[in-house]
């Protein structure tokens, strides 16, 4: 495939919306072609940013019970009745907003670094440096890294499994040079942080601004995985990694 | 009121009322309105459950919900002394950036370019990047051919993009 033969598929490549046969050509494409696979990852880019800053606005609290009430009598409900219950969902979010942020005092340091990690994914995703190294081939991306690192990030593809390397990137995390590693799954990018690190075999989760971080220690190395993926999605993506 | 029905009903469509909310929200562009439009379209929707022939009730409730707000919108430019004009809505660009807060700009940078989107592209806008939703369900929504989805999306993306690329010179001047 060419670039004028790929380029009226990149949206629907982008929309996971192709059959797999030229799904595979114009990930083949992407591969070989380092235009190309950046302007797809500007695309990706751009679609995170409307997914995280164009509000999703949920119902509020009391509409659900509204609905029911308008069905049952057959026709729309005034929100007066039902004031007391938004006062009572205010409330009940001030008390558990002073209990996430005493949970927050206790865990400064940790946080230290879950705030690095986030900016940095929020940072590739804001710009045009995405990808350092675009590239799906794990054999490109790992020896990209030798030199710029004083350690050699475990690199590897899920592409089978729906979740395709897309690249890697240098960031800078607690004070120190980390391999960032790109994947996409379907419109959500992940980026996996890797560094050399001594700390015991604990992991755990976090979410914050719509964004999902993973992390766990293994072996010497610790990770950090974020993404706007659901919390089920990214733990998909995790057990893979360390399958 | 017909009580297996109902729960029936609720038990499909319920689960959807994010998606509807959300939708009415960006279509109508005022909360107060959106939960009106919800309401209104989970009432027909009832009415017309009967026309429901199983598989995604997301989009056949969305498709209820996008009319239920067309409707709102001709009913609205009838009544209101002054009518909704996009180019007017579009220059309401509060300073957001003397506060200073490049983050609260981008975002609402972001969303008033949304909300500056024609309707019908707004839509196809929401259901595609908040909704995730796949063209062909998009296609059963809007009642458009796939390729009408498509080509809307691809228009929207790119004036979207130009809508934020125009305030970010905007906002280095």
């Amino acid at each position: 495939m060419t670039c004028e033969q790929a380029e009226p598929f990149m949206e629907s490549y982008l929309d996971d919306e192709l059959d797999a046969s030229l799904r595979a050509q114009v990930q083949q494409h992407l591969a070989t072609c380092h235009s190309c696979a950046d302007a797809h990852g500007r695309q990706l880019a751009f679609g995170a940013d409307i997914r995280s800053q164009g509000p999703y606005y949920r119902a509020p609290a009391d509409l659900r019970d509204r609905v029911g009430a308008a069905l049952r009598k057959g026709r729309a409900e005034s929100p007066g009745a039902w004031r007391w219950l938004a006062i009572a969902a205010a409330l009940l979010l001030a008390v558990s907003l002073a209990w996430n942020l005493s949970l927050y005092a206790t865990r400064a340091r940790g946080t230290l670094v879950a705030d690095n990690i986030l900016a940095g994914h929020v940072r590739s995703l804001m710009g045009t440096h995405l990808l350092d190294v675009p590239s799906s081939d794990q054999h490109t991306v790992k020896p990209w890294f030798n030199g710029k690192l004083d350690y050699s990030p475990d690199v590897k593809d899920f592409a089978a499994e729906g979740f395709p390397l897309i690249g890697g990137r240098l960031d800078y995390v607690d004070g120190r040079s980390v391999a960032a590693l790109v994947y996409q799954r379907r419109r959500h990018v992940i980026n996996l942080f890797t560094w050399p690190y001594g700390g015991a075999a604990n992991q755990e989760q976090l979410r914050r601004n719509g964004y999902r971080a993973a992390h766990w220690n293994n072996a010497g190395m610790t990770y950090w995985a974020v993404s706007d993926l659901s919390a089920a999605e990214l733990m998909q993506f995790v057990n893979l990694y360390r399958r | 009121v017909n009580r297996p029905k109902l729960a029936l009903f609720e038990q499909i469509m319920l689960p959807h009322l994010d998606a509807a909310y959300n939708l009415a929200r960006w279509l109508t562009r005022n909360e107060h309105d959106a939960e009106d439009v919800v309401q209104e379209a989970y009432l027909r929707a009832f009415r017309f459950f009967d026309g429901f022939k199983g598989g995604d009730g997301k989009a056949w409730l969305l498709a209820v919900v996008r009319n239920t707000s067309l409707t709102w919108r001709r009913r609205e430019q009838r009544t209101d002394r002054v009518p909704f004009d996009e180019e007017m809505h579009h220059t309401g660009q509060e300073a957001t950036v003397e506060e200073g807060l490049a983050d609260q700009a981008a975002l609402a940078g972001l969303r008033d370019c949304m909300e500056a989107l024609p309707a019908e592209f707004r839509g196809v806008l929401v259901m595609r990047e908040l909704e995730e939703m796949p063209y062909r369900d998009i296609a059963v929504v809007t009642n458009l051919p796939i390729g009408t989805v498509m080509s809307r999306l691809s228009r929207a993306r790119r004036r979207l993009e130009e809508c934020i690329g125009g305030r970010r010179k905007a906002t280095l001047r």
